[in-house]
């Protein structure tokens, strides 16, 4: 089977994925069977057809799996919120809608990504610009992340996370050789001479500026992990990356001691069911809710439509924020441990063929830039899905493509396009 | 609970289709990138007959040929650790190219530009027509040149050492 048959292919199981989930919400909802959801399966594949069509023209060599991965993400998050409120359900498919065409637009018009090396400074700046501006615009929670215009909010650090990762690649495909080179080795570990070694701490300033400015831990975490492991492909020197995360750590230890709102929510993680922080305003109801929720859907899920979303008898949601930041917390209510492995499963292969997208890309630019996005993504998963169970501090960032909300879905698929412009050069015979 | 009377058997039947069917596509993807490292392990193995750095413990190197381990140390190189040793003994292309051996990330590299290859008891070095040259013991190679123990061989930035 060719590349392109194969992709075609994989589109089924999404179309599949969507109708079964709309089946079974139909059914717990009003008991009964509609042939409604085989409409809105036929129209998804149909989406994801034309948007397979587009590649197959534009890209022939591109890595046939990347785009059925993303399609079944996209499905299960539209059911899963069609579940949870089916007035958003509507600005979900709007947003795959404009994510579609933001992932057609940057594969027609961006095909030769390497022209992005050019503007590397301006994407740059660009990016902190999209950082800081929520801080003008008001905190949700006491982070700045989103801004709010005109009825609609816009989470720009979804998309400053692609320019970064093109600024860094560019920049370090650069640097790399003389951050390596004059390098010494002091007990083992590789020291670059301090004035190669000033930009690093350059960008590590800037992540725990950002750590202040914005007040997120996670979305922190993600940017400076991301540059963590670009410097590391760049320079195969694992000496960085230990000093790295060490000099975060520390940046991270003073915010979270200092700024209230980050030290509640590391107070919150680590006691969820204390009494006294249950019970505070913003203390660990949210954390200790995600718990009860995942524990009750055990290992293979209520079933859809059957989560117990708010208290009955009343409109008070039981879960905060369920379609967002949280909505992990209710697709393993609904479909358990094996669902919710199911799906983390999709985002480790996407993050699968990112990096060989990057191994088999023949410049250091391509091999850096899908490096880079390949794990800015899987650090964006991380971070939210370590929240959720509990495994670090719980702090807003989407689930990508699942999560509602428009700039989360447009973002990353412009991140796919990417990878899959990267993949289709690097696969390209001669 | 109530709800656990109402489940409806069709609705968990279509809770493990759906299941199923992200399964059934997980292993489908999974199946390729299982193929690639595959394919990635026998692209490294050495050929049985090769020395190998990797296999070249006592024991199981052919008698005889336990001294003779020929390498190519890297002394600086783009994207590479210096230090790192490469066997040479079957005799290796260097160039910028995918179908290179050592691969050189250097622009003033040519795709194919130098190879070294093994004549009778001896590894000889020759230029393979590179544009920018290559250079051993600081000469610019004109023809091929056997190497010895000691040389140093220059390309762009690029420097290996050779080493028994």
């Amino acid at each position: 089977m060719s590349a392109r048959n194969r992709e075609l292919f994989g589109l089924i199981p999404a179309a599949l994925l969507v109708t079964a989930g709309f089946t079974a919400i139909f059914i717990q909802r009003s008991a009964q069977v509609s042939n409604v959801s085989l409409t809105y399966g036929a129209l998804f594949l149909g989406l994801c057809l034309a948007a397979h069509v587009v590649v197959r023209i534009v890209l022939p060599y591109a890595d046939p799996y990347l785009l059925p991965l993303v399609a079944v993400l996209a499905g299960v998050g539209i059911v899963m919120i069609y579940r949870i409120d089916d007035t958003f359900a509507r600005g979900q498919v709007i947003s795959f809608l404009i994510g579609l065409g933001f992932f057609l637009g940057t594969l027609v018009f961006l095909r030769d990504y390497r022209v992005l090396e050019r503007y590397r400074y301006l994407i740059a700046l660009g990016s902190i610009g999209l950082l800081v501006l929520p801080r003008f615009s008001g905190s949700v929670n006491g982070a700045y992340l989103a801004i709010h215009a005109g009825g609609v909010t816009f989470q720009p650090a979804e998309f400053a996370k692609i320019g970064i990762v093109v600024f860094l690649a560019s920049y370090l495909r650069d640097t790399r050789q003389v951050l390596v080179m004059g390098a010494r080795r002091v007990l083992g570990v590789t020291i670059p001479p301090l004035k190669h070694f000033g930009p690093l701490l350059v960008v590590w300033g800037a992540a725990m500026l950002m750590l202040f400015v914005i007040r997120d831990l996670g979305s922190s975490l993600m940017f400076f992990g991301a540059f963590l492991s670009i410097l590391y492909v760049a320079t195969n020197r694992l000496s960085f990356v230990v000093v790295g995360l060490a000099m975060f750590a520390l940046g991270a230890w003073a915010v979270g001691t200092h700024v209230p709102h980050v030290h509640s929510r590391i107070e919150a993680w680590q006691h969820p069911f204390n009494r006294r922080l249950y019970e505070a305003q913003g203390g660990s109801y949210q954390v200790a809710q995600l718990l009860f929720a995942q524990a009750d859907g055990g290992v293979l899920g209520r079933g859809f439509g059957q989560s117990l979303l708010q208290i009955p008898g009343s409109s008070a949601n039981l879960l905060p924020a369920p379609r967002t930041d949280l909505i992990y917390a209710v697709i393993v209510n609904e479909i358990g441990l094996v669902g919710a492995c199911g799906l983390l499963g999709v985002y480790l292969l996407i993050v699968q063929r990112g990096f060989k997208a990057a191994v088999l890309a023949r410049d250091s630019f391509s091999t850096l830039l899908a490096a880079g996005l390949t794990s800015v993504f899987a650090l964006q998963v991380f971070v939210i899905v370590g929240g959720v169970t509990k495994l670090i501090p719980l702090t807003g960032v989407t689930l990508p493509f699942v999560s509602y909300g428009g700039s989360s879905i447009v973002a990353n698929f412009a991140l796919v396009a990417l990878l899959l412009l990267v993949s289709d050069r690097a696969r390209r015979p001669g | 609970m109530p709800y656990a009377a109402l489940l409806d058997p069709a609705s968990v039947a279509l809770k493990f289709g759906f299941l199923a069917v992200l399964y059934l596509f997980l292993m489908w993807v999974a199946r390729s990138a299982l193929k690639d490292l595959r394919r990635g392990v026998t692209a490294t193995e050495l050929p049985p007959d090769a020395t190998g750095m990797h296999a070249a413990s006592a024991g199981l190197a052919p008698e005889g040929l336990d001294e003779w381990e020929p390498r190519l140390r890297v002394e600086q190189a783009m994207g590479m650790r210096s230090g790192d040793e490469y066997d040479v003994t079957g005799g290796v292309v260097l160039g910028r190219g995918t179908l290179a051996d050592i691969r050189l990330e250097d622009p003033f590299a040519s795709s194919r530009h130098a190879r070294i290859v093994p004549q009778g008891d001896v590894l000889v070095i020759e230029d393979l027509d590179s544009t920018n040259g290559t250079y051993l013991n600081g000469t610019r190679l004109d023809g091929p040149q056997p190497l010895h123990p000691g040389d140093r061989i220059r390309i762009g930035d690029n420097e290996f050492s050779f080493v028994h």
